[in-house]
């Protein structure tokens, strides 16, 4: 490891502690608070991986992540930002998109193929002759993609998620984004303070000067840290990456677990009143030959390597910047050490003079109007050449390490994303915002801003304005706070510098993609003028890191070419920003887990019944089958013979009261319910506006003016918004229960079940007294008040029995206990559904579909049509199609050979297709398979033969015929005994 | 410098994909939308009907609206005897087309697996499977042992919120670059003729005597005959200009990929229950589509709700993927019909009015065979067969089509 | 885009709490009369505005009551604080 610097007050990592990492099986060390990026260039690695498509040796460049040159595999996971990532005790660590070692990669030769390979080129080649293509295609999939996942990869860690909510909202904790909070909570208000790096301190964290202040600008941040974690109002989440910003100020984030912490990411939705963007500033790339060079990094990184790394960037160093933070970092990096043969700026004039005078002084050569044309070097830097502007005068240089940039660029992603109008300002030459949307704020170096007070005072600014927002009082304070700002120096001059002079072929736009100024204008000739179709056709920012290189250099391009094709009409637009900001981990995203289903009160019941076999419906978890034999012969048969029970408590419960309640009844259901009769419960129907049947069920009045109705399963979350959707306009006075959670529900199925609830009751159950279609509250079990409804769903005597939810259990119990003398079994969903099959009764959404009418189900005796008053909902729909050709019918069928019911889904078909098979089963009740089918109306009548197609059935056919329904005790007549 | 930019344009003039001509006066057509579907309009109409003199009017760039959002599935396994030839069709046509443009399309024949986590599913699978087979269209139903062997980064225990019961596969699916698409068929009609006008906006439609005469745009006035309506989420708004209204819903629907990898899914697996499809694409990213924010708009903003559904439901069938990460998310519009199928009507109730609209989220994969017809349509003003079940009337005439079986669930009326 | 919408009740909550509803276009026709157009039009047909409407949702997470409120479908913002025309 090489030796790091010592006693630099704004160092951060920890040389007392050391960590172990395994970088391509060799063990080395490197330290608390380094970068996994960090470490390796500790330990001398300056090759951090092979480019997408020339397989081009990457090294290390910007240390905030934007490309792939440092994304690596980390313990399995791929994609790991090598430079962002917290090195961690004894991680294995591996470089990727290598074929051999990232020094020698066989696939490298690929580089020189680069003439066979413009934009877009895969759309002209490989489809001649076409059956050649999908050779093509696995070889281009097998050289696309960078990391490679195990498919029996299986994340590690805990992964929370938090929502938050606050008035105003933080992003970034730079000067300006601490001003910001402080000035915010100061007026008492909730701040989130977010920032992506594990200290706040943002560009002053690393800077030594103290021309504008009478400390270091690193101490000044740590004085404003020092105030934002005594203030109680502000919540602090370092390690936190802003993803997203979403409309009324929706923040999404993740942060990133410290050892300390109980979880390893966490996701967050943050929701405020105001929202405060600090994101300060990236770096331009500079654009010349090979300029993907290892060796050749942003001056940020170069600066943070040193000062908060401890890390010399390179033994002999050339510099190619285009702004004053350039000159100050080489003269802050010279006096640590680095040596600095030559400093080139792309401006002739505006620099400051003291930094011009510091080169000066350290005697470092400084060279005006002068850029980087070339880096020289086969797999890392050895040489460079610089230029003049004009490219006419040129210089070579010998060196290790070229500090390059081309200026500064706006980290304004947050605002691209929460829709502020961007365009671009031609003395900044930064996209800044025209227009903010409602409840945002930008502050500090993302406005252009340079001056270290000027961005303190922006903050300022901005916290005062986002407390505005909030109802604090604050005109006064934000007047001075803006005067103030005035007086202090403003926006400065931004780079206008582009790309160095000359032609290359290797000037890359887009690291991630490979991407080359001669890419560019290759899609620029095709006539892809817009600078969105530029960036598809090109692929530049379409990689992992997204606009992070590309963003700000693309646009100007292709208005340099635009202008140079005579077109300078066009404004320079910036290509779309969309989320996630910071690429973030389906794990993370995915946080807790979330599979709760909903269970009956009978739930723990039924899980300790053998051989319940549970299915999730909707969000029920609710029990199929009570045996391995999935065709339930034995539920079945006890069901028709002796008596059984069906946990029914999914089943929608309403109470519907008040002075118009029949009204709204009137309304939704197509029957007439002012024929509800007391002691007595009506079945009948909802239909949507298109007579679609949407629902049934029962209605009973339980008083004057107050109906007891049940849903079924899959409309109990929507029947009070269907029945007030429907009356909306109404002055009508009626309230609505839902009840369904309230009630747990039984139904008691079977020729003995008369006989086996009486056992339970003192209550007089007799036909006379409790007949079929009649309802009855009373007492069972000693105490427990039921309702009871005698239904015929199954086509048996039958007890619906709606207990209260916390007495189901006791219920049930008894029933079981008490039955065992009448041979009683629980049966579940497949069993009632070939019992309803029998007696040809319909459930929604396996009879019904939405081009499906009442009538076309056969249920048309349910329309009352005499109310058009009640303006009945679907009713105009019903009168219109009652008598309309052409649709298709429910039919029942009954199977030319018995033992073979085809299967649900099958369709019907002579030379064209029908209609389909929507349930069929064997009967062993009947002895035959039957089913119920949707066919056209000309196949419909009864006595029709069927033709029935399978899948996978080729030219064989199953005959049915078309017979009436119910299949099962046609007259009905058990379930009125 | 300057010179290797002139050399560079000069170069470039035979090389385009398309020219910039000027917005003439008039067309023998001009069709509202520079997506794919205007475009195969387009250009069927120069190919196979012999009208060159068309203009595409595309208000941004070409591909700005669906077409170059969408996440690019082809499939013919729809459930309906009306939509099923036209959908075998649009798929036998993407190789066809590669050729005949000489543009690779990228067609990637992974076929498709979609997920049944019920019996009920799985039913509700056989009869698009049956329907399939009898159009001689290649489907079959498995079980969730073969899911696994199909796609082995599947789940198939019991842990995921919904469990794996089987699925039904359909190998001549896959996916088509949709750039290529829209880009191939623009160079194919500018290559025949036609005048593609970008960034020009169409504010107007002039009628007489129940008869289209002209097309008003930002940039003038286009007297033609012939309108289509091929303006993908915006249709409803061009309808509005004429005064027809649709039965649609503009909801917007998202997509997002993760970062590149190297291969590990090799075929498009969607499942209903977990509103959730996904495929990799051949950078290596893994696409996936969610589900639509149920409410009417105009944006195309993406929320913070589905990038997070979307991680939830990926993570539960295939959990190797929580060590991936999205990096980009976007939405888009989907014109939603009542019934999941199109509107595909003309000359009628005003003689010369085409619209090609209502196709939601799935209308990409039958854009170009759309095209095809259309352009017969418009030139013979003949409803092709094929066609015809697509008119508006169906809603009046109380006939919705059954490529979706329970009501659609954005709005409380069903 | 996620929206906040203002419910009467319960005051301003995160838009996933609701369900759309519809755009306001009065209560259904009566049925005398009724033509096939009349009510495909009612039943299916949209305006599709795009800009301000108002338009109905449902507090499906919490109170259960329908109201209207005003939208900009062009950026899907409420529209808070004008009065109903
Ligand atoms: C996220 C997402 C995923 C999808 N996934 C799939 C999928 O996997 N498979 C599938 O088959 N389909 C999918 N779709 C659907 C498919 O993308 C669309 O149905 C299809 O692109 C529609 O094409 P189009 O040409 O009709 O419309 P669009 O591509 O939307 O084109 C309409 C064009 O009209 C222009 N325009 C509008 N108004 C005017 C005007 N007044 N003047 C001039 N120009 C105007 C617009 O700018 C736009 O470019 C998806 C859609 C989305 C949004
Ligand atoms: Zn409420």
């Amino acid at each position: 490891m090489t030796d790091r610097l010592r006693n630099l007050p704004t160092m951060k990592v920890h040389p007392q502690t050391e960590l172990t990492l395994i970088y391509a099986g060799k063990r080395l060390k490197g330290l608390a608070s380094d970068t996994i990026a960090t470490a390796l260039y500790a330990n001398g690695v300056r090759i951090f991986s092979r480019s997408l498509k020339y397989h081009r040796p990457r090294g290390l460049y910007s240390l905030d992540g934007e490309c792939s040159n440092c994304l690596m595999d980390v313990d399995g996971i791929p994609n790991v930002r090598a430079e962002t990532s917290l090195l961690q005790d004894n991680m294995k660590v591996e470089p990727q998109n290598v074929v051999g070692t990232p020094e020698r990669d066989f696939m490298s030769f690929i580089d020189k193929l680069d003439r066979f390979l413009p934009a877009g080129f895969y759309y002209h080649y490989f489809h001649r002759p076409y059956r050649l293509w999908p050779f093509f295609q696995n070889r281009l999939r097998k050289a696309a993609g960078l990391g490679r996942l195990k498919p029996s990869f299986r994340m590690k860690g805990i992964f929370d998620e938090i929502y938050p909510r606050a008035e105003v909202c933080v992003i970034g904790a730079g000067p300006a984004g601490m001003q910001a909070a402080l000035a915010a909570a100061t007026q008492g208000l909730r701040v989130i303070l977010l920032e992506a790096r594990p200290w706040p301190g943002g560009f002053f964290d690393y800077r030594s000067t103290n021309d504008v202040s009478d400390i270091p600008l690193h101490q000044r941040a740590r004085q404003l840290a020092d105030k934002i974690e005594e203030n109680r109002n502000i919540r602090f989440f370092p390690g936190t990456f802003m993803t997203g910003f979403y409309s009324n100020n929706l923040i999404t984030a993740f942060q990133v677990g410290k050892e300390t912490d109980y979880f390893d990411e966490r996701y967050m939705e943050i929701r405020v009143e105001s929202v405060i963007v600090a994101t300060g500033c990236m770096e331009r790339p500079a654009i010349f030959d090979h300029n993907d060079r290892p060796g050749i990094m942003q001056v940020a990184c170069a600066h943070r390597l040193a000062r908060t790394y401890g890390l010399l960037p390179g033994k002999r160093a050339i510099f190619s910047i285009g702004d004053d933070l350039g000159l100050e970092a080489a003269m802050d990096l010279f006096d640590l050490g680095l040596p600095i043969l030559c400093v080139a700026d792309t401006r002739s004039d505006g620099q400051a003079p003291g930094l011009v005078e510091g080169l000066e002084e350290r005697g470092i050569p400084f060279m005006r109007g002068w850029t980087v044309s070339t880096a020289h070097g086969s797999r890392t830097l050895k040489k460079v050449t610089l230029c003049t502007l004009d490219g006419l005068e040129n210089r070579d240089f010998k060196c290790d390490l070229l500090v390059a940039s081309a200026g500064l660029t706006p980290s304004a992603g947050p605002l691209f994303l929460a829709q502020a109008r961007m365009s671009y300002d031609r003395f900044t030459g930064f996209f800044l915002p025209d227009e903010m949307p409602q409840k945002v704020h930008a502050a500090g170096r993302l406005l252009g801003l340079q001056d270290p007070l000027s961005i303190e005072a922006s903050g300022r600014l901005a916290g005062l304005s986002a407390a505005a927002d909030c109802g604090a009082l604050v005109k006064v304070l934000i007047k001075e706070a803006r005067e103030l700002l005035e007086q202090l120096p403003g926006p400065v001059r931004g780079s206008k510098f582009i790309q160095a002079p000359g032609s290359g072929r290797k000037r890359f736009v887009c690291f991630d993609e490979d991407v080359t100024v001669k890419n560019i204008y290759q899609a620029c000739d095709l006539g892809f003028d817009h600078v969105e179709l530029v960036k598809r056709f090109s692929t530049a920012g379409l990689g992992p890191g997204q606009g992070g290189i590309p963003g700000h250099n693309l646009p100007l391009i292709v208005a340099q070419y635009r202008r140079y094709d005579g077109d300078s009409s066009d404004p320079i637009l910036p290509t779309t920003i969309r989320p996630p900001l910071v690429p973030a981990y389906l794990a993370t995203y995915a946080g807790k887990s979330r599979n709760h289903p909903k269970r009956t009160p009978l739930h723990e019941t039924m899980k300790k019944t053998p051989g319940a076999v549970f299915r999730r419906t909707g969000s029920w978890q609710r029990v199929r089958y009570f045996t391995h034999d999935f065709q339930c012969r034995e539920e079945i048969e006890t069901v028709r013979n002796h008596v059984g029970m069906i946990d029914v408590s999914t089943l929608g419960k309403f109470r519907v009261f008040g002075p118009d309640a029949l009204h709204a009844l009137q309304r939704v259901y197509v029957g007439d319910m002012s024929k509800v009769k007391e002691g007595k419960v009506k079945y009948s129907a909802m239909c949507n506006e298109d007579g679609c049947l949407m629902d049934d069920g029962v209605v009973v009045k339980t008083g004057e003016n107050d109906y007891y109705l049940t849903s079924s399963t899959n409309r109990a979350d929507s029947t009070a918004e269907w029945i007030r959707y429907h009356t909306r306009y109404e002055v009508w006075n009626f309230s609505l229960v839902n009840l369904t959670d309230a009630f747990g529900a039984i139904n008691l199925a079977g020729s003995r079940s008369r006989e086996l609830l009486q056992t339970l009751t003192d209550e007089d159950l007799s036909n006379n007294t409790f007949p079929y279609a009649g309802y009855k509250e009373f007492r069972i079990g000693g105490d427990i008040p039921v309702r009871a409804m005698r239904l015929g769903f199954l086509g048996e005597l039958s007890y619906e029995l709606h207990i209260p939810a916390s007495y189901t259990r006791t219920i049930w119990d008894m029933l079981l206990e008490e039955g065992r003398p009448f041979h009683i079994q629980p049966f579940g969903l497949e069993a009632q559904n070939v019992l309803r099959l029998e007696k040809g009764h319909v459930i929604i959404g396996q009879e019904s579909e939405i081009r499906n009418t009442l009538h076309d189900l056969g249920l048309g005796f349910l329309w009352n049509r005499e109310k058009s008053l009640y303006k009945t909902v679907g009713a105009p729909a019903l009168h219109f199609t009652e008598r309309q050709n052409g649709r298709m019918k429910l039919v029942g069928f009954r199977m030319e050979d018995p033992r073979r019911p085809p299967k649900d889904g099958s369709i019907i078909v002579d030379t064209r297709i029908r209609g389909h098979v929507c349930t069929a089963r064997y009967s062993f009740t009947l002895g035959q398979s039957i089913g119920l089918a949707h066919v056209h109306s000309d196949l419909a009548d009864i006595g029709t033969r069927l033709e029935i197609l399978e899948d996978d059935m080729g030219s064989k056919r199953l005959y049915a015929e078309v017979v009436p329904t119910p299949f099962y005790d046609p007259d009905g007549k058990r379930l009125k005994i | 410098m300057l010179c290797r930019f002139t050399e560079n344009t000069k170069k470039a003039k035979n090389k385009l994909m398309w020219q910039r001509p000027p917005l003439k006066g008039s067309y023998d057509a001009v069709i509202i939308g520079g997506g794919l579907h205007g475009l195969a309009t387009a250009y069927f109409l120069a190919r196979n009907q012999g009208m060159n003199h068309v203009a595409v009017i595309e208000k941004r760039y070409i591909g700005f609206g669906g077409s170059g959002r969408n996440t690019a599935i082809v499939r013919a396994n729809q459930r309906t005897k009306e939509n099923l030839p036209l959908y075998a069709e649009g798929l036998e046509l993407w190789p066809k087309l590669t050729d005949e443009l000489d543009f690779n399309l990228m067609f990637f024949n992974c076929g498709n697996l979609n997920l049944a986590h019920s019996e009920a599913a799985l039913g509700s699978m056989r009869l698009l499977v049956a329907s399939a087979q009898f159009h001689g269209i290649k489907s079959e139903l498995v079980d969730a042992k073969q899911c696994k062997e199909i796609v082995p980064i599947l789940d198939i225990s019991d842990l995921p919120t919904y469990p794996i019961m089987g699925g039904m596969y359909h190998p001549p699916g896959g996916t088509v670059r949709h750039d290529a698409v829209v880009w191939g068929l623009a160079r194919g009609a500018a290559r025949l003729g036609v005048h593609i006008h970008q960034g020009t906006e169409v504010t107007g439609i002039n009628v007489q005597n129940g008869k289209v005469t002209s097309v008003e745009t930002d940039k003038g006035k286009i007297h033609t005959p012939r309108v289509l309506n091929a303006a993908g989420g915006y249709s409803t708004l061009v309808s509005a200009m004429i005064g027809i209204r649709l039965p649609v819903h503009v909801l917007t629907i998202q997509a997002m990929v993760t970062e590149p990898l190297k291969p590990i899914l090799h075929h498009v697996v969607s499942s209903g229950a977990y509103h959730c499809y996904a495929n990799q694409t051949l950078k290596g990213e893994i696409a996936t589509g969610a589900h639509m924010d149920p409410w009417p708009n105009y944006t195309t903003q993406v929320s913070a709700r589905y990038i997070k559904h979307q991680a939830e439901a990926l993570t539960d069938l295939m959990p190797c993927l929580k060590g991936v990460k999205f990096m980009r998310s976007w939405a888009g519009l989907a014109d939603m019909t009542p019934d999941m199928a199109p509107i595909i009507d003309g000359n009628n109730p005003i003689q010369g009015y085409f619209m090609d609209c209502g196709w939601g989220y799935f209308g990409f994969k039958s854009g170009a065979v759309t095209g095809k017809y259309l352009a017969e349509f418009m030139a013979s003003d003949q409803c092709p067969d094929i066609l015809a079940p697509f008119t508006l009337r169906r809603y009046e005439n109380h006939k919705l089509m059954g490529e979706i079986a329970n009501p659609v669930n954005y709005g409380p009326w069903n | 885009m996620s929206l906040t919408i203002s419910c009467p009740i319960c005051g301003k909550r995160d838009g996933y709490e609701f369900r759309f509803g519809g755009e306001e276009r009065g209560p259904r026709p009566d049925e005398e009369g009724l033509t096939h157009e009349q009510w495909c039009s009612y039943v299916h047909m949209r305006i599709n505005k795009a800009g301000i409407q108002r338009e109905w949702w449902y507090h499906q997470e919490g109170c259960g009551s329908w109201f209207t409120i005003e939208r900009d479908t062009l950026t899907n913002l409420e529209v808070e604080g004008r009065e109903e025309t």
